[in-house]
């Protein structure tokens, strides 16, 4: 919790003037006719020069875009979370445990497998709340369980300790990771909603908690979606994460066996039905889970930039920024993969989440 | 206090009322004014100011623009003043 006046108009600034040197949607174009040497170096002209020539004795190809990509994101993100006072600050780290997550999984599944820590390490994006003397003690363990016992005193110690019993039995890392994704999730509304009865209304408070709701309800969808494809026989209540408004725990279990009538329920849903209407048509004909994904992630953005201009001095601004980062470290994360497999530039394109 | 001395008290009180003048001369009232509007546009330029500077920070070619959008509300004072000139 920080003390201190929060100050958004400051953070706005910044973040507006850095959301406009993403790059652009025609870059992506060039981008994808270009090779791993290419890419590196169209990025070492770009926002991305600091990186690309730290790392570049180190690493080569397409590992060096990634490794560029990773901590330029990190960086910004760390300045974020520098700027931001007050309740601000509170709300973007709430938003940015996202990558403490990210990490602990990423960790707990090096020590699963015994990968050497300075490579698990590498794969790290130090952009969250946890400090980087906490995730070097995880680093250093060597068995789960003790992994666990550093993370006392953190958020993520009690669900994973109630998790870690389940893995005991099974022997699989899916409840440890459910556990850390619904921890994450379920602390984003923390004090700014007490059910679904006493959301703010109206103002800021209340854009920020309808786009949260947004962002759960489609991971919530997406779960769904690729239990109801695959028809693996997984309870769908341990995939469920509180919050949405897109669906209840038991109408989620209804609808996870029969996969049209999921499809309908998303499609009717007042507040996305529209929104998402183009994604639900391809979804429907192409089959296409991964289309219908990136249309997700897509909406999610667009419905950030919405409200980043309903509120101009709010958060909205900073978590459409956030969105907008990402997307473009996936883009061009995608680009560079697709070019090392030999890819089409066609079918890269489809890989890419355009607006 | 005894009931009798009431209507005494009142006539003292009348008379106080008579000598003085109001609480606020004309020109106090201005002067006021003028102050609240300081206060007002004090208010404005602080947002303003954090946001410029934020723009300044990422982009140093913001500075005349980011001096010109602070200092806008300073108009605010500028016409209150026309007050002081009106009493």
């Amino acid at each position: 919790m920080s003390v201190g006046a929060s100050n958004p108009e400051y953070v706005n600034a910044r973040v507006r003037s850095r959301r406009a040197s993403l790059f652009a949607d025609e870059d992506y174009r060039k981008l994808i006719r270009m090779g791993p040497s290419g890419i590196a170096r169209f990025m070492e002209e770009s926002e991305y020069e600091r990186e690309i020539n730290e790392l570049g004795a180190r690493f080569s190809g397409v590992d060096l875009i990634e490794y560029a990509l990773n901590r330029n994101l990190a960086k910004h993100f760390h300045d974020l979370l520098d700027w931001s006072n007050g309740q601000l600050y509170d709300l973007i780290s709430r938003y940015l445990r996202k990558f403490d997550v990210w990490n602990l999984k990423t960790i707990i599944r090096g020590i699963y497998t015994e990968t050497d820590p300075e490579e698990i390490r590498t794969d790290l994006i130090m952009a969250g709340e946890l400090e980087e003397a906490t995730i070097d003690r995880v680093l250093e363990v060597d068995t789960i369980e003790d992994a666990i016992e550093v993370l006392n005193r953190t958020i993520y110690y009690e669900p994973l300790s109630d998790a870690y019993e389940e893995f005991e039995e099974t022997g699989a890392l899916v409840p440890l990771e459910n556990a850390l994704d619904r921890e994450f999730y379920e602390h984003l509304l923390d004090d700014l909603s007490r059910g679904p009865a006493a959301e703010p209304q109206e103002g800021p408070e209340a854009k920020y908690v309808e786009f949260l709701q947004a962002e759960i309800d489609f991971r919530n969808a997406r779960n769904a979606l690729r239990l109801a494809r695959s028809g693996a026989d997984l309870d769908p209540a341990s995939y469920y994460i509180e919050g949405g408004v897109l669906f209840d725990e038991s109408e989620l279990n209804r609808l996870v066996n029969d996969y049209d009538a999921l499809v309908d329920h998303i499609g009717e849903n007042k507040r996305y039905g529209k929104r998402l209407s183009g994604a639900m048509d391809r979804l429907r004909n192409a089959d296409s889970l991964i289309q219908f994904e990136h249309a997700l992630d897509a909406a999610l953005l667009e419905y950030a930039d919405t409200l980043s201009s309903i509120y101009p001095a709010s958060v909205s601004a900073v978590l459409s920024y956030i969105l907008a980062k990402e997307r473009e470290v996936e883009n061009i994360r995608a680009i560079a993969r697709g070019r090392e497999v030999g890819l089409e530039e066609s079918e890269i394109e489809e890989e890419l989440v355009i607006l | 206090m005894a009931i009798e001395n009431v209507p005494e008290l009142a006539e003292l009180a009348l008379q106080a009322e008579e000598m003085s003048g109001p609480t606020l001369e004309n020109e106090g009232a201005a002067a006021l004014a003028v102050g609240l509007a300081a206060l007002a546009a004090g208010y404005a330029e602080r947002g303003i100011g954090a946001a410029a500077v934020g723009a300044i920070a990422e982009d140093d070619d913001m500075f005349v623009p980011g001096l010109i959008m602070t200092v806008l509300p300073e108009t605010l004072v500028i016409l209150a003043l026309v007050v002081v000139f009106v009493v």
